[in-house]
């Protein structure tokens, strides 16, 4: 059963996604694509595309990734194996979140783990980067996304529509 | 706090949070905040501060989690499971039809011009993810090691990503013990 272990890929990868939605891309790439091959890095840019695109959180990608890979019931699990473990998680934290929050080891892991999922992300844009910067006009694209959200406080979404727009007006 | 707070209630206020907030996780809870606290007056200030850590100390996507921690303090498991729904309904209603457009028509060449477009404008976007975090992050040497050291494990070694956030999480209570964040 296909479905089942890409659910299973699904809930785990969610569990480790600690710092924000971003986090699930380098978890992601490495099972979706490079280990089950569901997606070629080509899809799985797109699907970052869409998630980015929705109004909501990123983590809605793994519905797009669902439904390209298993139809509906994909979709359908994906949403659940995205969030179930945020409400079991959450949930159980909310009960005991002063003593969570001031624990030393919450906040000592996090001091490790913050800085690293920044090397990590920056090694997936260089994966991603290869496959979808290839000529002068995606390098410029790159870059000027690049700029505006880093330099401005305008929406990414509107960012990843005018992409969508210069391409259909360039290619 | 409010006991008449009924479950519909909440499902309407999250899902006009899913259905208009766009991108940006600091818009949301800008967004949160005037409708839950001010408007509604759910939850105090203070509490909601406290969601909006959690959020981001617990895995998955923080502002669904900060919605979880609301919905939990209001109506306990019920009230949870509603903020998920009624935040993520209105995506992934959005997402199954381009998902559906995407495999449809996906060889025409206007499509594929569109995804080139935007391939090119998330590299920029993840790019200036890994900017901004690590001009709040990396202040001191030994936070730009660790994330020199993620790097090299997965850009050269190819270890597994998990792996490397668990490693890092279990070196930073050696490293960082007994410091104040």
């Amino acid at each position: 059963m296909e479905i089942l272990k890409f659910l299973w890929v699904i809930f785990y990868i969610n569990l480790f996604t600690i710092g924000g939605g971003f986090v699930m891309i380098p978890l992601l790439q490495r099972e979706i694509v490079d280990h089950y091959h569901w997606l070629t890095n080509k899809e799985f840019i797109d699907s970052i595309a869409v998630g980015q695109l929705t109004p909501g959180p990123l983590t809605i990608m793994n519905v797009f990734i669902g439904y390209k890979i298993f139809g509906l019931w994909g979709s359908i699990g994906a949403a659940m194996g995205t969030y179930l473990p945020s409400i079991i998680i959450v949930t159980v934290v909310s009960h005991y979140y002063v003593q969570f929050r001031d624990s030393w080891i919450v906040n000592s892991g996090f001091q490790g783990i913050r800085p690293a999922v920044i090397g990590l992300l920056a090694a997936v844009a260089i994966t991603l980067g290869r496959e979808s910067i290839i000529d002068i006009q995606t390098a410029l694209i790159a870059a000027g996304s690049f700029s505006i959200i880093a330099f401005t406080k305008i929406d990414p979404t509107f960012i990843i529509i005018g992409a969508g727009i210069l391409g259909a007006l360039i290619y | 706090m409010d006991t008449k707070v009924t479950t519909k209630d909440i499902f309407l206020v999250f899902l006009k949070v899913g259905t208009f907030a766009f991108g940006g996780v600091y818009s949301m809870l800008a967004f949160f905040e005037r409708e839950l606290v001010h408007k509604k007056r759910w939850l105090s200030h203070e509490d909601f501060a406290e969601g909006v850590v959690i959020g981001q100390l617990t895995p998955g996507a923080p502002i669904v989690n900060t919605g979880i921690f609301i919905g939990y303090s209001l109506k306990r498991l019920k009230g949870a499971l509603t903020t998920v729904i009624g935040q993520v309904l209105p995506s992934f209603i959005i997402v199954l039809v381009i998902a559906y457009a995407y495999i449809k028509f996906k060889e025409i060449a206007l499509f594929k011009a569109i995804f080139k477009g935007t391939g090119a404008a998330v590299v920029g976007l993840i790019a200036s993810v890994v900017y901004s975090m690590g001009r709040k992050i990396l202040r001191d040497y030994k936070g730009i090691l660790f994330a020199v050291i993620a790097f090299i494990c997965l850009s050269v070694f190819k270890l597994n990503p998990i792996m490397l956030i668990v490693l890092s999480g279990i070196a930073g209570l050696i490293v960082f013990r007994g410091e104040k964040t």
